[in-house]
């Protein structure tokens, strides 16, 4: 056994990219007649593999549709991959853009019951922390409010506020910083770092480099779908800046923030 | 890695709170509330029953029950499988950000079937009052039945609601697979009053045996016949396997889908 809290080995995915998605039986009926094409497979991670030590924070760099998000998703068992495995050591709660699967007609407080106890916290605990949850997510005026009348804002702040105070084994946090004012974002940069005093594994993606550089112990660089490079830091942004180098066609004010 | 079984085991006590969740945006913003859940049946069997009985004169004893013993059972089954159709659909978002067992929004479907039908029969005891029909003491078999149905409706709303996904005609199909089944089923006749090769054929369906078990023990103080019972429960584990195999196929890629 290895003491790694993440453990991903040689994990590969493709994708068809559907030029007419067939999602109906008559187009499936229809199309199984037709020689026509309709789809190509797109090989969105190919042969990833690295771990993820307790109380180690992970950032993970790359251009928008390298397989950052289809990683994390992986991991967190949303989608499962063509080959390779992953083991996950202790509970995984994913903030993926912008929230926790919340329904816009339930309350901030029903949401963060049905959230953490689908992700297979329990009721009891979940209640003891309700009040503390919405407190941080300084929403306590708006704890029996529906989420549909919410900002993207205090959306992102209740969905990150529920998945630290649940206390997973394993945070994974995909731009979470996006939105957010300056003094929440350093309240959460505080608790990311307690967690990581507490040997809690963190991935952490972003394309805000600052972050990436004051936060992270390890970076991997996803090229492409495949693991450009794993190093520190500074060794691994330097690689993406490199390669954005190489590649003019590719606009880096898209792919890269102001901070570089 | 646990199996899809035993992860759909440890997860059965989300299914209620994930039903109750279900009926509160169901009835959300309307006046009266949970109330709705009450006189949304009462209206709808009211109507049904106005125009049924007055339209199809039958020489069946205690038509109002029989007929409304019918609709209510036969909505248990309509509820559960249309709630369970979308029931993933509805929740994509909930789907592509988080991993829960695929497996609870189907099944709670039929949770919150379950629960209204709870309603409904609350609703049956009126008529039954207001009619001053004395049912037999066999009705104390009408929850085994019932619980038998409830197999059913779980066994179909699982595939159903992954199949969704998958098919987005799914939805359609299945919309007239209920009109069918409604004509198809002895709600507002008597089954022997079909043809005998119609019968032959009807009578394998299984909510055909649900609904003439229900007749006989609320109306007739009959006990269902041994072959009856066994032959509903052997279709009904059937059907159950064939979903929860069907459902095994295609959860995986669910969030792909989505």
């Amino acid at each position: 056994m290895s003491d790694y809290a993440i453990s991903v080995k040689h994990v590969s995915k493709k994708f068809k990219l559907f030029h007419e998605k067939r999602d109906s039986i008559y187009e499936s009926a229809a199309g199984f007649f037709q020689k026509k094409r309709h789809s190509e497979v797109l090989q969105t991670l190919d042969d990833i593999s690295f771990n993820v030590k307790h109380g180690e924070i992970f950032g993970i760099i790359g251009r928008n549709g390298d397989g950052k998000t289809t990683l994390l998703r992986i991991i967190s068992k949303i989608y499962s991959a063509d080959s390779g495995s992953v083991d996950v050591k202790g509970r995984v709660i994913p903030v993926l853009s912008l929230g926790l699967g919340f329904h816009p007609e339930l309350t901030a407080v029903s949401n963060i019951y049905q959230s953490s106890i689908l992700l297979g916290f329990k009721k009891e605990d979940i209640s003891k922390r309700i009040s503390e949850i919405i407190k941080f997510a300084e929403l306590e005026r708006f704890a029996d409010t529906k989420i549909k009348n919410f900002s993207a804002g205090m959306q992102m702040r209740l969905a990150f506020a529920t998945s630290v105070l649940v206390d997973p084994d394993i945070l994974i946090l995909d731009e979470v910083f996006a939105v957010g004012d300056l003094n929440f974002q350093k309240k959460c940069f505080d608790t990311i770092m307690s967690f990581k005093k507490r040997g809690k594994a963190i991935i952490f993606v972003s394309h805000d480099m600052t972050p990436i550089r004051n936060f992270c112990d390890t970076v991997m660089f996803l090229k492409e779908g495949k693991v450009g490079k794993i190093g520190s830091p500074e060794e691994s942004i330097a690689a993406y800046v490199d390669y954005l180098a190489k590649h003019p066609e590719i606009n880096p004010k898209e792919n890269l923030s102001n901070s570089i | 890695m646990t199996s899809i079984r035993e992860e759909m085991w440890k997860t059965r006590g989300i299914l209620f709170n994930f039903a109750m969740s279900d009926l509160k945006i169901r009835y959300r913003n309307s006046i009266l509330g949970v109330l709705w859940s009450f006189v949304e049946p009462l209206l709808l069997l009211t109507v049904l029953f106005v125009v049924f009985s007055t339209m199809f004169k039958f020489e069946i004893p205690n038509f109002p029950i029989y007929l409304l013993l019918g609709i209510i059972t036969w909505n248990f089954f309509k509820n559960g499988t249309t709630i369970a159709l979308n029931s993933l659909t509805n929740r994509s978002a909930l789907i592509t950000q988080i991993y829960f067992p695929r497996s609870i929004p189907g099944l709670s479907a039929g949770i919150t079937a379950a629960i209204m039908l709870i309603f409904e029969l609350v609703v049956l005891g009126i008529f039954m009052a207001a009619f001053q029909f004395t049912p037999s003491v066999t009705i104390l078999l009408l929850p085994l039945i019932l619980g038998l149905q409830l197999l059913l409706v779980l066994g179909v709303a699982l595939p159903l609601s992954v199949l969704n996904v998958k098919f987005k005609d799914t939805e359609f199909i299945w919309g007239v697979v209920v009109h069918a089944g409604f004509f198809l089923t002895p709600i507002f006749y008597q089954f022997d009053m079909l043809p005998q090769a119609i019968q032959d054929v009807l009578q394998f369906s299984p909510m055909v045996q649900i609904l003439t078990m229900a007749h006989h023990v609320v109306l007739y103080g009959i006990l269902p016949s041994v072959n009856t019972v066994l032959y509903s429960v052997g279709s009904i584990l059937g059907i159950t396997a064939i979903g929860y195999l069907i459902f095994r196929k295609y959860q995986a890629r669910i969030a792909e889908e989505m």
